[in-house]
Parts: structure tokens; C-alpha cells; sequence
């Protein structure tokens, strides 16, 4: 699924961070996954505006992996204040699984 | 655009200080019968209606199944419902009272004595069931979503609501008499509200929810589910009526029959839901949570032959009413309990201790809170001590009644001791 941004160079940056942020139940990171919907940055201001799902809302582990959102853009873009929204539309569904994250599962 | 709009609902789920002591309860409820099963294993050679049998029931019903559906659903209410639990302070309210509540009455049943400690216990058990109804009730009330597997789950607590009273209702008439006939007689219908009322409907309700969910499937059947729900009602409301009018005995198959309809439509349903899987790999803890929905059959079949005998013969075979319950309680329940509690107890800890640190390798996964090598050394156990104790049923066997009593009792300690590692599991950094 493609990942929404106003600057495709530091959104490739940041994919890569949350490359390491997973799903602790299904073992998958976030991007293949295929929770991160946007990304824009707000350069006037040092903002990062992540926007994101979850599989489904008021997943018990949810908490969790927005904090580790968080901790992980703002490990990689020190300076930014990060701003990550929850959005339950459209919801998740398996379709928005990366190919690699099919493989992954399909193991 | 492809994002509509955005929605800044917090996931906050339950805390785990509601939820814990729920679990941790329950493991040392299964122990304890465990050991009464071992120490009663005679008295499954006689018959079901006696002091050791009915206490074994009622830690197995209330103290293992209950208490940790209780536990499970307040920490699942936000996931079936779709919004928050209403009140923390009503599942401690919920937790006290019942925790206080149950080795009463199951002391006063082993006792055999139907006295103010019987009362009171029962007392205490209906009221941590009402504040659980009305939190449920809340919480959906609140919810801007309705769906079937709410439905499912509050009905099934209504249910068990009215299970209760009924106990409670039968403990005072021992005493004095609030019913027209004796306690005894109303046993099948305080058995059946439990059984079916609570424990299938409730199971049914989450499991269609939680199986799809962590099989990642991409099976949805709301209607066939909406068709399994009424199925399952009605057989338990025309059973209620066969109760009350002894007319209507020969009615009781076709109940029986609409009952079986719905169980096999959940099963269609959980063999869809396996097919159309993107997860591939299925974990051990699945694995014995799908079993069990297998094993929700097997009691079917001595039920069947009961009701035939009682239908055409009107006698009642002492073994396969002590089979049936048995399965019932240590096969169907206690399989899905075995595995959903490694499926929902790492991630409740886990969250606890680990929710605000970076994931990023940084933090061992949920599954390593629990040894896996003992979980599976568990489920070995448990299948040899439910196979063991089956045949010693069924063939009047004590040894093999001892034989399966003690591996269910080492399915309990290796239970308890993975339930004990997570629980006090403290936070490594890898």
C-alpha cells in the first residue's frame, strides 16, 4: 500500500525507522502491514504528522505501538515534534498488506 | 484522498489490575479441582449427585470458567463491543465479591450442607454477576457499534444471570421451600442454562470474533452467525418449555437437534475461517483453542445417547451423564481456556511492562513470557488425562479415573507455573 507524504525523501527515511516497529501478536512491522497510511512534515514548524490504524480499534496491544511510533520517528528526526493520529477510516483490512508482508505470513 | 477523515478515539484498553487477579484466580481454581477429581476419583464409579461431584462442578464452572471468562471479557469488552469498559471499580466490585462468594458455596456442596454459608456464597456470586451484567450493559450502551458477537456475549451474561439466581434459588429451597418440587429436580435446568446459556453462546460469540482475528482471515458471515445465535436460543428456550410441561418429553430430540444445527454451522464457520486464513502458520495456543471447537462435538455424542435412552426407554445411564458432564467441563471448557489463556495472558503482561519502551528489538516478544516447551509438555498431559480419564468412565475403571485425575493434575501445575512466569515476569532489556 502507498504510504501518503509531502516529501518522499524523508518518508522513505521514516518507513525505513518503522521497519523495525511490529505487530508484538502478528510479528510484523507496521509498514508491511500495512497500518501507516500518511506522513507529511511540517518543515515551518519541525512537525512530523503521522497518520495510522490499527487492525482493529481498541486493539489491546494498540497503546503500544503508537508509543513505539512515536519513540521511533523521534529517535530518527530529533528536532521534530511528532504528532500521531489515529484514524479508523478507511478501516484495515488484509488486502493492505504488503506483498512482502503476505510471504511473511504465508510461511 | 484516501484517508476520509480522521478519528482521535484512544485505544486505552482495560487495565491489567482489573484483569490479573481474574486469571490468577482461575489457574488456582483448576488446580484445586484437579486435585478433587484425583481425591474423588471413586465417586465417578457411583453417581453424579453427590458432595464431591458437585463441589468438582461448581470450582470447574464458576472458580475455572467463569472467573477467567470474566477476567477475559473485561480485557476483550473494548475489542467485541467496539468502545470502553464503563467501570473499573465494578470489576473489582465483580472480582471481590465472587472471589469471596464461590469457595463458599463450594465449600458448603462438598460439606453437603445448605446453611448460612451456602447462602450467603450464593448471595455473593449473584451480585458480582449483576454489576458484570450491568457493566456489560453499560459498556455496549455506550458503544456507537453493534454487532452480532455483542449480541452473543451480552445474552450469553443474561444467561448466566439467570443460571445463578436459579443456583441461588435452589441452595434456599434445600433449606426451605421457594420451589414447587426439590432442588434435584431443577438440576438439568440449572445445568443447561450454564452450559448452553453461558458457556456455548458466550464461546460461539468470541471465538467467531477472536478466531478470524488472529487467524487474519478474510471470512466475515455476520448473517451465518445472526442464523447460529437464534439456533441456539431458540433449542434453549423450547428446552425450557419441555421442562415445565413433562407432556412435551418426546419433544426434547428436536430441541437437541436445533441445538446440534447451530454448533455445526460454528463449526463451518471456524473451518471457514481456517481456509480463508492469511496467516499461515498456526501457533501451538491456536492450535489447542481450535481443537477445543472440535471437542465441543464430542460431549454431543453421549448427550444424544442420553436423551435417546431417556426418549425411549426413560432410564438414565449413570456413566453417561458423569461422561457428559465431564467433557463438558474438563474436555470443551478447559481446552479453549488452556490455549486462549497463552493467546491473551503474554500481551496483557506484556503491555504492562513493556507498553512505553521501543519495540525495535529492544523488548522480547509476548510469546517469550511463557515456556512453550512446557506449554506443549501441558496439552500432552492434558489430552492423555482427558483420554485416560474418559475410558475409565466409560469402562468403570478406577485406576485409569486415577491415572487421567493425575496428569490433569500435572496439567494444572505446568498451567500454573507458566501462568506464574508471566505474571511475575520483570522487564529485560535484550
Amino acid at each position: 500500500m502507498n504510504v501518503i507524504t509531502n516529501n518522499n525523501l524523508k518518508c522513505t527515511t521514516a518507513l525505513a525507522l518503522l521497519h523495525d516497529v511490529y505487530d508484538p501478536e502478528i510479528g510484523l512491522n507496521v509498514v508491511d502491514l500495512g497500518l501507516i497510511y500518511q506522513i507529511d512534515f511540517d518543515e515551518d514548524n519541525a512537525n512530523i504528522i503521522c497518520t495510522m490504524t490499527l487492525t482493529t480499534q481498541f486493539c489491546p496491544m494498540g497503546e503500544s505501538i503508537t508509543n513505539n511510533v512515536t519513540s521511533m520517528l523521534q529517535a530518527g528526526f530529533t528536532g521534530y515534534t511528532i504528532n500521531v493520529n489515529l484514524t479508523f477510516s478507511p478501516p484495515w483490512n488484509y488486502e493492505m498488506i504488503s506483498e512482502e508482508g503476505k510471504i511473511f505470513l504465508g510461511r | 484522498m484516501f484517508i476520509t477523515g480522521i478519528n482521535n478515539t484512544t485505544t486505552k484498553t482495560t487495565t491489567w489490575k482489573v484483569v490479573l487477579p481474574f486469571y490468577l484466580y482461575a489457574a488456582l481454581s483448576f488446580l484445586a479441582a484437579t486435585i478433587l477429581l484425583f481425591i474423588s476419583s471413586n465417586k465417578f464409579l457411583i453417581h453424579y449427585f453427590q458432595p464431591n461431584t458437585l463441589a468438582i462442578t461448581h470450582i470447574m464452572a464458576l472458580g475455572w470458567g467463569t472467573m477467567i471468562i470474566l477476567g477475559a471479557s473485561h480485557q476483550l469488552v473494548p475489542v467485541i463491543v467496539e468502545g470502553k469498559l464503563y467501570s473499573n471499580i465494578l470489576a473489582y466490585i465483580s472480582f471481590i465479591l465472587a472471589g469471596i462468594g464461590i469457595p463458599l458455596l463450594v465449600y458448603s456442596l462438598y460439606i453437603f450442607s445448605f446453611g448460612a454459608t451456602a447462602k450467603i456464597g450464593g448471595s455473593l456470586i449473584l451480585t458480582a454477576l449483576l454489576a458484570f451484567v450491568i457493566n456489560l450493559a453499560l459498556s455496549i450502551t455506550q458503544s456507537k457499534s453493534q454487532n452480532i458477537h455483542a449480541t452473543f456475549v451480552f445474552t450469553s451474561t443474561l444467561w448466566l444471570f439467570i443460571t445463578a439466581f436459579l443456583g441461588v434459588l435452589l441452595v434456599f429451597n434445600f433449606s426451605s421451600s421457594v420451589l414447587s418440587q426439590d432442588s434435584v429436580y431443577y438440576l438439568p435446568l440449572h445445568a443447561h442454562l450454564g452450559i448452553i446459556g453461558w458457556f456455548l453462546l458466550l464461546i460461539i460469540g468470541v471465538g467467531s470474533r477472536l478466531i478470524p482475528m488472529f487467524l487474519i482471515s478474510k471470512y466475515v458471515n455476520e448473517k451465518l452467525l445472526r442464523i447460529i445465535y437464534y439456533l441456539i436460543n431458540i433449542s434453549l428456550l423450547s428446552f425450557i418449555v419441555i421442562f415445565f410441561i413433562p407432556a412435551f418429553n418426546k419433544y426434547l430430540f428436536v430441541c437437541y437437534t436445533i441445538l446440534f444445527i447451530g454448533i455445526m454451522l460454528f463449526l463451518y464457520y471456524c473451518i471457514q475461517a481456517h481456509k480463508q486464513r492469511i496467516r499461515k502458520k498456526v501457533d501451538e495456543q491456536m492450535k489447542i483453542s481450535l481443537l477445543s471447537v472440535i471437542m465441543m462435538l464430542v460431549p454431543l455424542l453421549p448427550l444424544f445417547i442420553i436423551i435417546f435412552l431417556l426418549t425411549f426407554s426413560a432410564q438414565s445411564n449413570i456413566h453417561l451423564l458423569l461422561l457428559y458432564g465431564f467433557l463438558i467441563f474438563f474436555g470443551w471448557i478447559t481446552a479453549i481456556i488452556l490455549g486462549m489463556t497463552f493467546k491473551t495472558l503474554p500481551f496483557i503482561v506484556w503491555n504492562k511492562v513493556y507498553h512505553i519502551q521501543s519495540a525495535n528489538g529492544k523488548t522480547p516478544n509476548p510469546k517469550d513470557l511463557f515456556n512453550n516447551q512446557l506449554f506443549i509438555a501441558m496439552s500432552i498431559c492434558y489430552l492423555c488425562g482427558i483420554f485416560s480419564f474418559v475410558l475409565g468412565i466409560l469402562f468403570a475403571l478406577i485406576l485409569l479415573l486415577q491415572i487421567g485425575a493425575a496428569l490433569l493434575i500435572a496439567t494444572a501445575f505446568l498451567y500454573n507455573y507458566n501462568v506464574a512466569k508471566i505474571l511475575l515476569h520483570k522487564p529485560i532489556k535484550l
